[in-house]
């Protein structure tokens, strides 16, 4: 590891550096603007901010770089996890600038900005310790954004979630020390080393390191924390763990099992990774039967849908690597347009997350019952949308790479999920129900992201980056 | 003392470190008390931290004890939001046991 640090190391994080000084920007522009533009002006900085971001992190598309000697790398797989990321920020930043309450904005703006760091980080993490600190970093700003809401729900599911994902942590951490001692070196590049594919204290280490990640992305069975938490968040911050903070360990979970462990065994010793993927993708469809409450239902939907991403991953081609990209963007742009739906029609007790509430809303709100309808139609992987392709794209990787079962579970859990996406959709075009139509205020910023949202998700299909 | 040589047999602290984890999962699952479990997490950072120590003497690489004071870094941050935590869920619920904390269903 050299000692010299250069500025080409330093231009590789500068996307970081920017979204966290952002945070700091926000904070200070709240403490000297008058009361009544604050809200505006900390969501305009965190915008400004996230798009700059985003810029430096697009210029560095194409190029490969190796910063800080391995700690962080600059790559194809970085810049694409890094552009979901900042979607993901971009779209809480503003559904937090919509619904969320006055005084608490630029805090909550703040830790979202940090928060997309740490994810950003672990995006590029190159060595084991790039990976705990990036996870740190998402971690313990989504503890305070989780427990930020007055609710004592909100409380609830801070608590449960900062006992659950810390033990979570210490288990990715004691794997990471065992990795350690097996190879002699933090950086991923070491366990690559063929020799190691028969030492036991290297495998025990990855176990550990994977119960962590599968807690992280709730991959069952570590997945009971996610219905609980998602409810109990306040909405665009169960938006920006949807998204981003699935995009960071996403990263780490391919940089990791798919990249630098040695060749030789990989796909026997990685098969309860893709047992527990088949079995999250029915686990997650079956769960979303019973929800009541639409945020409940999209964290069952997402753990189904964590299970078809890495069912792409499972044959560990390139063109697996490519659909599961592909499948996590549209991913990302339902899960966002859904939760800016149900933004929209939130006042300060979020009724948008409450699933009766949406019968009869293609007559009340048709533009976005149009828009929901898009998104749980691209959830349930019909045409005419990205979630169709995608599941495509899956299908076949699955199928060529021989993990046909895979393929098999994921069209059944296609099939029962169904049910639960049409459930709303009919419901929300049903004439007989009446319920009261609450006076609802008319949200323009979480309309427009509703909008983008969908139609990026409509676009997406004829865009299909997937090679 | 020579570096690289530990005054032990390296299994003694991997053993060690092991009994540590153990202690620090089963106090997670076991106890009710959020304070206890967050202790017992800390159990679970610090045997993992011993991992690194020795390993680090053993491989006579440094990462590992910097890794070590990363790790004690963080966990110090980790707490400190943790404390806050649990002490605006206590004083919703005027209570600090996990078990009452029940009003989202499992």
């Amino acid at each position: 590891m050299s000692a010299n640090v250069t500025n080409a190391d330093w231009a590789a994080v500068l996307s970081i550096a920017v979204l966290g000084a952002t945070g700091l920007a926000v904070l200070v522009a709240d403490l000297l603007a008058r009361t009544f533009v604050r809200r505006y002006i900390a969501i305009a900085i965190a915008m400004i901010g996230i798009i700059a971001a985003g810029a430096i992190v697009f210029a560095q598309y194409g190029t490969h770089y190796s910063a800080f000697g391995g700690a962080f790398v600059v790559d194809y797989a970085s810049v694409l996890f890094q552009g979901i990321v900042l979607l993901g920020a971009l779209g809480s930043v503003i559904l937090y600038g919509a619904i969320g309450e006055e005084r608490r904005i630029a805090g909550a703006l703040a830790l979202m900005l940090w928060s997309a760091c740490g994810a950003m980080l672990m995006s590029g993490a190159g060595n084991l310790m790039t990976i705990f600190l990036g996870l740190e970093l998402l971690s313990l700003a989504l503890y305070a954004l989780c427990g930020i809401a007055e609710r004592a729900g909100a409380h609830e599911a801070a608590l449960k979630y900062l006992i659950l994902s810390s033990t979570a942590t210490g288990f990715l951490l004691y794997g990471m020390g065992l990795l350690f001692g097996a190879t002699g070196s933090v950086a991923l590049s070491a366990l690559s080393n063929p020799a190691l594919a028969t030492n036991p204290i290297f495998w025990t280490g990855v176990g550990l390191f994977f119960v962590g990640i599968a807690f992280k992305l709730s991959l069952v069975p570590f997945h009971t924390w996610a219905p609980d938490v998602y409810e109990g968040a306040p909405l665009p911050v169960t938006a920006f763990m949807s998204v981003a903070t699935k995009a960071g360990v996403l990263a780490v979970l391919v940089r990791v099992f798919l990249w630098s462990l040695p060749s030789q065994h990989v796909s026997d010793m990685l098969l309860p990774m893709w047992i527990v993927a088949g079995i999250s993708m029915i686990v997650g469809n079956v769960g979303m039967l019973a929800q009541r409450d639409l945020k409940r239902m999209l964290a069952y939907s997402g753990i189904a849908q964590i299970g078809y991403i890495l069912a792409a991953l499972a044959g560990g081609s390139a063109e697996g690597f490519n659909a599961a990209l592909y499948y996590f963007a549209a991913y990302s742009f339902m899960n966002l347009g859904a939760f800016a739906v149900a933004a929209m029609l939130s006042g300060d007790r979020e009724e948008g997350s409450v699933i009766a509430n949406y019968s009869g809303l293609g007559y009340r709100r048709p533009w976005a019952a149009l828009a929901m309808t898009v998104f749980l139609l691209a959830m349930a992987g019909l045409p005419p949308t990205a979630g169709f392709l995608g599941k495509v794209f899956i299908l076949r990787s699955s199928v060529e790479t021989g993990y046909v079962w895979l393929a098999a579970l994921l069209i059944v859990g296609t099939a029962i999920s169904l049910y639960a996406y049409g459930r709303i959709v009919r419901a929300m075009y049903d004439r007989s129900t009446h319920p009261v139509p609450a006076a609802k205020p008319f949200v323009p910023l979480a309309a427009l992201s509703a909008a983008i949202c969908a139609i990026a998700v409509i676009a997406l299909t004829f865009y299909p980056f997937s090679r | 003392m020579t570096p690289g040589l530990l005054p032990m047999p390296l299994v003694d602290y991997l053993a060690l470190s092991a009994v540590m984890f153990f202690i620090g999962v089963t106090g997670v699952i076991v106890r009710r008390n959020p304070l206890v479990m967050l202790m017992s997490i800390e159990l679970m950072f610090n045997a993992a931290n011993l991992l690194f120590v020795a390993y680090a003497r053993a491989w006579l690489n440094d990462a590992g004890h910097i890794f070590a004071f990363l790790v004690i870094t963080v966990a110090a941050a980790e707490a400190a939001i943790a404390l806050a935590i649990v002490v605006i869920a206590f004083r919703a619920s005027k209570n600090v046991d996990v078990d009452e904390a029940s009003a989202l269903r499992g």
